[in-house]
């Protein structure tokens, strides 16, 4: 597994430097997302602060920052989980297909279904794999055999966990292990075929081993999803990211393709930071 | 010392003495009244006392014994004693002698003093009746259809008259009880036309012609119980009392013969368990004070069933608003105090709230608009067993309320937000993912009310126990499942034959036989759920991060 590594990697980079873009002149059928003028507050305090930036179509994008920075908050706010937390409110705009998802008129089940998140901790329900994986599609409605059992193979497959599990589907999903879960979680994610798939330090709970396979699997996603990836990990950033921003107290510092972030930073506190002079 | 007060032990000392002190008086209590009660099943010796008083009077006393007590000889001055000048205690022996036809008391006190010969005839027998108690003597002849026959018929004439018994029963139970139904419903049914105004000729006609032909049956079936009445009372036999008396029993009245003190362990042991079996599965008699009790039984495990049908979906809803739907704020906190306040309300209470707002205002209003035929005798405007389980639901709703909060409240916010991040709204989120989790806490919540609901009487009094019920709340007539009915319950069975019976004495062991089966009953209803909820528990357990 780890020998085959390095050659993913290597691809996965020589794509990113094939078609390198412009983050700040992208065309409409470029962008995925695009975040205007966003802040954010927890009650009196501000956690974010007039975030504007565009997220690319079928690349990885990464969240980097020092603890509190308000990456994972910025994350929250693109499937509308901090709707949730009771004391917080937004003001700003972010559009998928041009439309703003804070609108009044949407629906937020429906926007969750475009946007799949992935949490830090590995959360999959106390039921077997199969009804894990197959959860997002029985909310829609679904219930024919034939399909769920289509799609519940597929993800997994997509997931990288169908060798593994094919033969006990039917098994509780807590008996497997924590790379495993995680990536049952993210199957269960990508089941019900997202636009965007946003992974919350995806690997921070894992052992090293299962954070590379969950990092191997990131990239074959991006070929079907739009990914946006939070990590405190700065290696794992430059392994599996084209974009990466660094965000501090709340400010989006710098924002650009990954390479040129972590060889030539414009910004002297993003070079203080991925030097290690904090964080 | 102080060393020892560091290192923590004395605190486990403590616990640990907590922890046995609860055990011991959970296992003594348990003990006391499994000894007290079962030993009313076991065969006891038959006892022939000669007894001269203290006028020189000699007596001869047939009985078993039921109790003994030692007494201080100064309390018993005033019968002047001939006793050892040492002597300062007495024993004494509570008698139970039977024969009521001869004796108005079933029990006497004997003293031990007075006593010159204890036997154990092996003659001896005992003979339970249908009426009258037990009767304690010596079988003088056996009379079959006026003429004497020897005493080894007895057991078969007894089988012939108990297949009679049966068919009797059968007879007033199922049938002519469905044919009392059917004229009731006819009368009602005419009743409801006639306040209607749509009584036609024709309707009353179709009617009629219905009761002529019920009456037809139930006169057949009447002529067919008198056949079966004739033939039980054909023979009888003839006993002797201790004084020498002759009392003729009819077969009718026996339910059983045994001679005691020829029985060896074997036969004691299978009478004893048919004992109990007979103590389960029949009806009382003679005032609770003999027989059975299960329509007590069933009623008790009916109550608490239908309670646990009611209960359950109100307390989830209530806490599932609660916890997931209700603003976080005062008004929320208010009402969850008032819900938890509701479980210290005291118990007599809900009772008198059953009575007056369920029997009189819902019950009286449902019979106003739905059973206005058969007024001014009421239908559910009066105590009976669904008001029961409602009162005991309302009583226990804030235990269901209480555990089911504790439980959604564990469920780790991942779940949730596993679930919305799928797309699920909230709704689908709380059926598909959070209940199933929270099952095992809804089945606590539930186990807590059965138990607490099972041993409740002081409300059922008011709203719809009664000490003795005609008929189960449950029987072969439509709608099957009687509601409106009076029914009976183990609890106020307790306090009806321990306290309110004419024959204390005699009841004293069945209070603690009765006291042992509601405790049977209640571990066992509360072990099912407890399964039930170990099964929840094992398939959506959470692993631990």
């Amino acid at each position: 597994m780890i020998s085959i590594s390095p050659k993913v990697l290597a691809t996965g980079s020589d794509l990113s430097i094939g078609k390198k873009l412009d983050l700040n002149n992208l065309t409409p059928d470029q962008v995925a997302l695009d975040i205007n003028k966003l802040n954010l507050y927890y009650g009196q305090k501000q956690a974010l602060n007039d975030i504007t930036m565009s997220i690319p179509k079928g690349q990885v994008t990464a969240f980097i920052g020092p603890s509190g920075c308000g990456k994972s908050t910025l994350l929250r706010c693109i499937n509308r989980m901090n709707d949730l937390i009771d004391t917080c409110h937004i003001s700003g705009q972010i559009n998928l297909h041009g439309n703003n998802i804070y609108d009044k008129h949407i629906d937020v089940a429906e926007l969750r279904r475009k946007v799949g998140m992935v949490f830090q901790r590995p959360n999959p329900f106390p039921k077997t794999i199969y009804e894990n994986v197959v959860y997002g599609i029985r909310i829609t409605g679904e219930n024919n055999r034939r399909v769920l059992d289509e799609a519940a193979e597929r993800a997994l497959r997509n997931a990288a966990l169908w060798n593994e599990v094919k033969d006990r589907l039917h098994d509780s999903a807590l008996g497997l292990s924590g790379g495993q879960q995680q990536r049952l979680v993210i199957a269960r994610a990508i089941a019900i075929q997202p636009e965007v798939l946003l992974l919350d330090e995806p690997t921070s709970a894992l052992d090293p081993i299962s954070t590379l396979t969950i990092e191997e699997l990131i990239n074959d996603l991006k070929k079907q999803f739009t990914v946006v990836i939070v990590t405190h990990n700065m290696q794992q950033a430059a392994r599996v990211s084209d974009q990466t921003a660094f965000m501090y107290m709340g400010d989006l510092i710098e924002y650009s393709d990954t390479n040129t972030l972590f060889t030539t930073p414009l910004k002297k506190k993003t070079e203080d930071y991925i030097t290690g002079r904090y964080g | 010392m102080n060393k020892w007060f560091k290192s923590g032990s004395p605190w486990i000392w403590l616990s640990a003495g907590g922890v046995s002190i609860s055990l011991i008086s959970v296992l003594g209590l348990l003990w006391l009244i499994a000894s007290r009660g079962l030993t009313y099943f076991w065969p006891s010796v038959l006892y022939q006392f000669d007894v001269t008083d203290e006028q020189g009077v000699k007596t001869v006393v047939i009985g078993e014994i039921y109790d003994r007590e030692e007494i201080p000889v100064s309390q018993l001055a005033h019968l002047n004693l001939a006793l050892k000048p040492d002597q300062e205690i007495l024993e004494r022996l509570l008698i139970k002698t039977g024969n009521r036809e001869l004796v108005s008391l079933d029990f006497r006190w004997l003293l031990s003093h007075n006593i010159t010969k204890t036997q154990t005839p092996k003659e001896l027998v005992v003979v339970e009746r249908r009426t009258h108690g037990n009767f304690y003597g010596y079988i003088d002849s056996v009379v079959l259809e006026g003429k004497e026959v020897s005493v080894e018929q007895f057991p078969e004439l007894l089988t012939r008259v108990e297949n009679f018994q049966e068919k009797i029963d059968d007879l007033q139970k199922a049938d002519i009880g469905a044919i009392n139904y059917q004229l009731e419903r006819l009368r009602l049914k005419t009743r409801k036309y006639q306040l209607q105004d749509k009584l036609t000729a024709k309707l009353q006609a179709e009617i009629d012609h219905e009761i002529v032909t019920l009456k037809q049956a139930y006169a057949e079936l009447e002529q067919e119980l008198m056949g079966y009445r004739q033939e039980i009372s054909r023979d009888h036999i003839v006993m002797r009392a201790m004084d020498g008396q002759l009392v003729t029993i009819n077969f009718e009245s026996i339910l059983k013969m045994t001679f005691n003190n020829r029985l060896n362990i074997f036969e004691k042991t299978a009478l004893f368990f048919s004992q109990i079996g007979g103590f389960i599965i029949e009806d009382p008699r003679e005032a609770n004070t003999e027989g059975g009790v299960f329509p007590a039984i069933f009623g008790t495990v009916l109550m608490v069933l239908l309670m646990t049908i009611i209960v359950s979906p109100f307390g989830v809803i209530a806490a599932i608003y609660l916890h997931e739907y209700a603003g976080k704020n005062a008004f929320t906190k208010l009402l969850r105090i008032a819900v938890i306040n509701l479980a210290g309300v005291p118990s007599i209470v809900y009772g008198v709230f059953g009575l007056g707002f369920l029997v009189y205002m819902v019950g009286g209003s449902l019979d106003q608009l739905f059973y206005s035929e058969n007024l001014p005798s009421p239908t559910f405007g009066t105590p009976g067993v669904l008001w029961s389980s409602v009162t005991l639901a309302i009583l226990t709703l804030p235990v269901v309320i209480v555990s089911t909060e504790e439980g959604l409240s564990r469920i780790p916010s991942a779940m949730r937000h596993g679930s919305l991040a799928l797309g699920a709204t909230k709704a689908e989120t709380l059926w598909r993912i959070i209940l199933p989790i929270a099952s095992p806490a809804i089945m606590t919540g539930i186990i807590l009310a059965i138990a607490r609901a099972a041993g409740e009487v002081a409300p059922l009094m008011l709203v719809g126990v009664v000490k003795m019920a005609p008929n189960l709340p449950l029987d072969g007539n439509f709608p099957f499942l009687h509601l409106d009915r009076k029914f009976m319950h183990l609890g106020f069975h307790i306090y009806d034959v321990g306290f309110q019976s004419p024959n204390v004495e005699a009841a004293r062991p069945l209070v603690f036989a009765t006291a042992l089966l509601l405790v049977s009953i209640i571990i066992a209803l509360n072990m099912t759920a407890v399964k039930i909820r170990n099964n929840l528990r094992e398939k959506y357990k959470m692993l631990e991060h």
